[in-house]
């Protein structure tokens, strides 16, 4: 514990705005790794556990098209799509199977699947770890904006966490397609007999969660680097993520990602060696005064 | 109602361990006719994370099990490994050297387990007494500490205090020279990096005692995300910094770094970069990074360590990594020792291997020691040096000391209170 | 409403709530439980001397830790409906509370159960009291999160637990009447003791008037307390005594490896005792113990033969999840009846 550093720093301007600037930095990256887990709980109603295993997957895809074809664009394409097809065969085939049960199948289905993935990925790269690299277009050097340090490339991953943020919080809520997913999660009988395929809806959101899973282990590839498993501790972030800010909720999910974020960055100061701890404890806290979360609606 | 779950109440669980009954009863023959052959187990970690440390481990065994076996064996019996993964966990561990030992026939046990899981199947050696050389885990004290001898049980790795009082030395001397008096340090918090950490800013404080510690980042092991760490770092402004992350954590941090300019503000000592899984494996390796040798081809910069490494790299595809030579150090004291007993009898290859020493690509004059006093493994090559992002990745070392290294080791037990 | 129909209609509920076969546990039916229990004691300390196989010892001790992690689970899951992703917490909390205090006091091993459990009871009644009022799915993450901040605390507290070394240097095991518990036989003896006296208990739990209550807040929790039920007091009276042979299996498995390690109080402990009675059932009081046995024989065969695990597992998973989407007792109750009830159809 060192509690002095903690206050020091508070004093001090400088030290403020670094350790703000950092903690935005890492709320908005694990944003755009748990909203597609809240995505799917909001809509499906159904505890994605195998979240990290299309994380993985889009980085893998993405590092392979890069070796491949050495173009970024293509690679982050080729991580989102793939995770979005895989998401829409692992839903109709093995997940809509377990929708009425309890949750305790669907989380088997999860955990099924998550072991299966990862022997596979060990099975086709191998078991070692591997790096993708930065591409060359972002080896510049840190901007300084505001006071605080920032590399180019989380400007990126910034951008586009604000980006999915927006056009899944109007689209939800605006449009005519997010109308009918609402719908669809709120009385899916109701839907159906209005003559929509709820089946299609309902692949359809959880290859959209996959993708946007599989988007942001493609986007975090340049600076992490890949093992089979990696994505369990990407579970666990989102997880605690979504649980703070509510299940379901993506201004719950941003908001918890944020607060996170910033007990990370607080934490490592005055806390270095129990900072899990004071997640987990917040977690905690946060579910017995708040058990929907933040922001989060009562489950039906 | 009908009890089927429990064991030999139903008919069809009755024959079944009526079968399994005449098969144990009937090995004993078998065994006898099989008596040429000698089975060593092995548990190791071949699934999950850290899966490399078992198939290289793995590896290394082969490679010289294979010469031995070509050879004629151990005092005329040919060697079967018999190789299972323990997914890490330390339960698993204990269970698995047990089954090894109990079931399967073991003689010898070579324990290729991490830390926690290497602890574990010491109290399965200390409760059989089966031989057993634990070959990966680097804690010091499960040989250093008293409460832990026994004598059936011995360690082929590195220990995390050698390698701080090389580095430290090395690190030292380098802040002599460029004036770096504010360090920083930023490793994996568990065992091995707290530990190796703590012992490398002791050396490095007795080498040079005007440095002063900043700041120090504990990152968890396996965390993905690294931006936390590196601001803490950046904030304190260090002129350098040492870290004892490893692996896949070495090679995210690498890239984070980069990304806010971390290498070109400080001197980086990382004692686990100079192993080929992180420099091969890392794309924009910055130079002169300072690393200690985990394995490395070139040094010792003999023809036997280097026909060694491209023996290895040609039956496996893939470079010898740290876990590698260790392991094949531990078949490779068997083989002498059986040689020299004559016999593969745990109990007399355990007399035969305290204080022995022998020929070793990896040593530093040529040879290795098993010191008898707390059976563990000295002599081999440490050295320090800057790494490159290309072959031959650390051109020079600076060899390590070891009368220095055997010396300051013996101070430290005293005051760990291991004497 | 007259209070005689208020009374009738209250007895209707009762009547009506789905539990079967509601006859208050006779004299008779205990003593039925005792004697197949002494039976099946009896025919487990007769195994060693059938087979002279030190693995099957070692198979057994392991049943008895898992198999009273994992029946335990169920009285929360099956018997209550509370469905609990951080169960393990109390089996990781037997293990370091015994291996402790034998490792740091001098006092006798029954002395140092007893503590231990105490300590159990003291963690598990501070938890669940904060946790037991939540509902469903909430639950689940409370007591999830409340095991990985336990989990952590473990981590952290190296100057108490060693970190992630855990306790080193083996747990002493000083000879208390006779019994010594580093020698295998002693310590299977004890084991199979201590699976049959738990599972006797927890059977005369689930069978008993609170049994049933626990069965009525399972199917409805809002008209158990319409009745008079507190709710709240008998969630928290199960979770304590849940936690309770948790920790026990715990203390087997600490003698077993001769240490406590961080992994015991991971969540992939809970995650076995979650499968576990998946593979075996939640319906029936004995599935735990059938799934504690397919799991372990599966594990030990599969890594046996193959370091890919993870598929084998994967697939079993989903051939119980999705094919049979029970367990395998309940299967096979269900077999059962059907073959009876077609019996009945035909004569």
């Amino acid at each position: 514990m060192d509690i002095d550093a903690l206050t020091g720093c508070l004093a001090s301007s400088a030290c403020l705005v670094t350790q703000t600037t950092s903690g935005f930095i890492i709320g908005m990256l694990l944003f755009l790794v748990a909203v597609g887990l809240t995505l799917i709980f909001g809509v499906l109603k159904v505890v994605n556990f195998s979240h990290g295993a299309f994380y993985m997957f889009g980085a893998y895809f993405a590092m392979t098209a890069y070796q491949v074809t050495g173009s970024f664009a293509l690679a982050m394409f080729c991580g989102a799509s793939g995770t979005a097809i895989l998401g829409l065969v692992f839903e109709r085939v093995f997940m809509s199977r377990v929708y009425g049960g309890d949750v305790l199948m669907q989380l088997l289905v999860c955990y099924a699947f998550v072991l299966i993935f990862d022997d596979v990925v060990r099975l086709v790269w191998g078991p070692e770890f591997r790096s993708m690299g930065m591409p060359s277009a972002f080896q510049v050097p840190p901007l300084f904006i505001a006071g605080g340090v920032v590399p180019p490339y989380y400007l990126l991953l910034i951008g586009v966490a604000l980006a999915v943020a927006a056009i899944l919080g109007v689209g939800l809520a605006r449009t005519k397609i997010g109308k009918v997913i609402r719908a669809a999660a709120h009385n899916p009988g109701m839907v159906s007999a209005l003559g929509i395929n709820t089946g299609l809806i309902y692949g359809g959101v959880f290859a959209l969660g996959g993708m946007l899973a599989g988007l942001a282990g493609a986007l975090a590839a340049p600076v992490r680097s890949l093992t089979p498993g990696m994505g369990f501790s990407v579970l666990i972030e989102s997880f605690i993520v979504t649980v703070i800010g509510g299940m379901g909720s993506i201004l719950g999910a941003l908001i918890g990602a944020l607060l996170i974020g910033m007990i990370r960055s607080y934490g490592s100061l005055g806390f270095p060696l129990f900072t899990d701890g004071l997640m987990y404890l917040f977690m905690v806290i946060v579910l017995v005064a708040r058990p929907t979360g933040l922001f989060g609606k009562e489950v039906a | 109602m009908t009890e089927t779950s429990r064991p030999g109440v139903s008919r069809r669980s009755t024959l079944a361990l009526m079968g399994a009954g005449a098969m144990t009863f009937a090995t004993p023959w078998v065994a006898r006719a099989q008596a040429k052959t000698i089975k060593i187990g092995m548990p190791t970690i071949l699934s999950g994370r850290v899966a490399q440390l078992g198939t290289s481990s793995r590896n290394g065994v082969m490679i010289e099990v294979d010469k031995i076996n070509a050879a004629g064996g151990l005092a005329g019996r040919q060697i079967e490994m018999v190789i299972r993964d323990s997914k890490g966990a330390p339960q698993e561990a204990a269970r698995v050297a047990r089954e090894l030992v109990n079931t399967d026939g073991c003689e010898l046990l070579l324990d290729a387990e991490a830390s926690s899981g290497a602890f574990a199947v010491h109290e399965v050696a200390r409760d059989l007494g089966v031989f057993c050389i634990h070959t990966n885990s680097e804690t010091s004290s499960l040989t250093a500490d008293p409460k832990q001898h026994i004598p059936n049980a011995f360690r082929t790795a590195r220990q995390g205090v050698h390698d701080s009082i090389v580095g430290g030395g090395y690190a030292a001397a380098i802040a002599k020279v460029k004036g770096l008096k504010k360090w920083a340090t930023c490793s994996p918090d568990y065992a091995y990096g707290r530990d190796t950490t703590g012992e490398f800013v002791y050396y490095l404080k007795q080498f040079a005692p005007d440095v002063e510690i900043v700041s120090d980042a504990w990152p968890k092991l396996f965390q993905p995300d690294y931006t936390e760490v590196v601001t803490k770092i950046l904030q304190a402004k260090p002129q350098a910094l040492y870290s004892a992350l490893w692996g896949g954590d070495l090679t995210s941090y690498i890239d984070q770094a980069n990304i806010y300019a971390l290498f070109s503000q400080m001197e980086v000592f990382a004692v686990n970069m100079a192993d080929y899984t992180a420099l091969t494996v890392v794309k924009n390796l910055p130079k002169g990074i300072h690393s200690g040798n985990r394995y490395i081809k070139t040094y010792p910069a003999t023809a036997e360590n280097a026909a060694w490494g491209d023996a290895y790299k040609a039956k496996y595809s893939e470079y010898p990594t740290n876990w590698s030579w260790e392991n094949a150090t531990a078949v490779m004291l068997i083989a002498e020792a059986s040689r020299k007993a004559n016999s593969a009898d745990g109990k007399k290859l355990a007399d035969a291997m305290r204080g022995l020493t022998i020929k070793s690509p990896f040593g530093a004059d040529g040879t290795v020691t098993m010191r008898a006093e707390d059976q563990t493994l000295i002599g081999y090559a440490i050295g320090w040096g800057t790494t490159i992002p290309n072959e031959p990745y650390v051109p020079e070392v600076k060899s390590g000391d070891w009368k220095q290294i055997l010396a300051l080791e013996a101070e430290w037990k005293k005051t760990k209170g291991y004497t | 409403m007259t209070e005689l129909q208020a009374e009738r209609a209250r007895e209707r509920t009762i009547e009506s709530s789905a539990v079967p076969r509601i006859e208050t546990r006779s004299k008779r039916l205990r003593y039925i439980d005792v004697l197949i229990a002494v039976a099946a004691f009896a025919l487990l300390a007769a195994l060693p001397f059938l087979f002279s196989s030190k693995a099957l010892i070692d198979f057994v001790i392991r049943c008895a830790a898992f198999g009273l992690f994992a029946t335990s689970l169920n009285l929360l899951v099956g018997y209550t409906g509370m469905i609990s992703f951080g169960h393990g917490m109390f089996f990781g909390l037997g293990a370091y509370g015994f291996g402790l205090i034998m490792q740091r006091t001098g006092v006798p091993i029954p002395v140092a159960f007893i503590g231990t459990l105490l300590i159990t009871t003291l963690v598990a009644a501070v938890i669940g009291a904060i946790c037991v009022r939540l509902k469903e799915i909430y639950f689940a993450f409370v007591t999830l999160a409340f095991q990985m901040l336990i989990h952590s605390t473990i981590l952290s507290w190296t100057s108490l637990t060693g970190g992630d070394q855990g306790l080193r240097g083996g747990i002493p095991r000083p000879v208390f009447l006779g019994i010594d518990l580093s020698n295998q036989m002693h310590l299977y003896i004890a084991s199979c003791t201590l699976l049959v006296s738990g599972l006797l208990l927890m059977r005369q739990i689930a069978q008993s008037p609170f049994g049933y209550t626990l069965r009525m807040i399972r199917d409805n929790a809002s008209r158990a307390s319409f009745i008079g039920i507190d709710v709240w007091r008998a969630k928290l009276t199960i979770f304590v005594l849940a936690a309770l042979f948790a920790s026990t299996g715990g203390i087997i498995m600490s003698l077993f490896v001769s240490g406590a390690y961080p992994e015991f109080a991971y969540w992939t402990i809970s995650g076995e005792g979650i499968f576990i009675n998946m593979l075996g059932g939640v319906t029936t009081f004995l599935g735990p113990m059938v799934g504690t046995v397919l799991l372990l024989i599966l594990n030990d065969t599969v890594t046996r033969l193959t370091e890919y695990y993870g598929i084998v597992l994967g697939i079993v998973i989903l051939f119980f999840a999705i094919g049979l989407r029970k367990g395998l007792m309940d299967f096979m109750v269900e077999w059962c009846e059907q073959r009876r009830d077609g019996a009945k159809e035909r004569a």
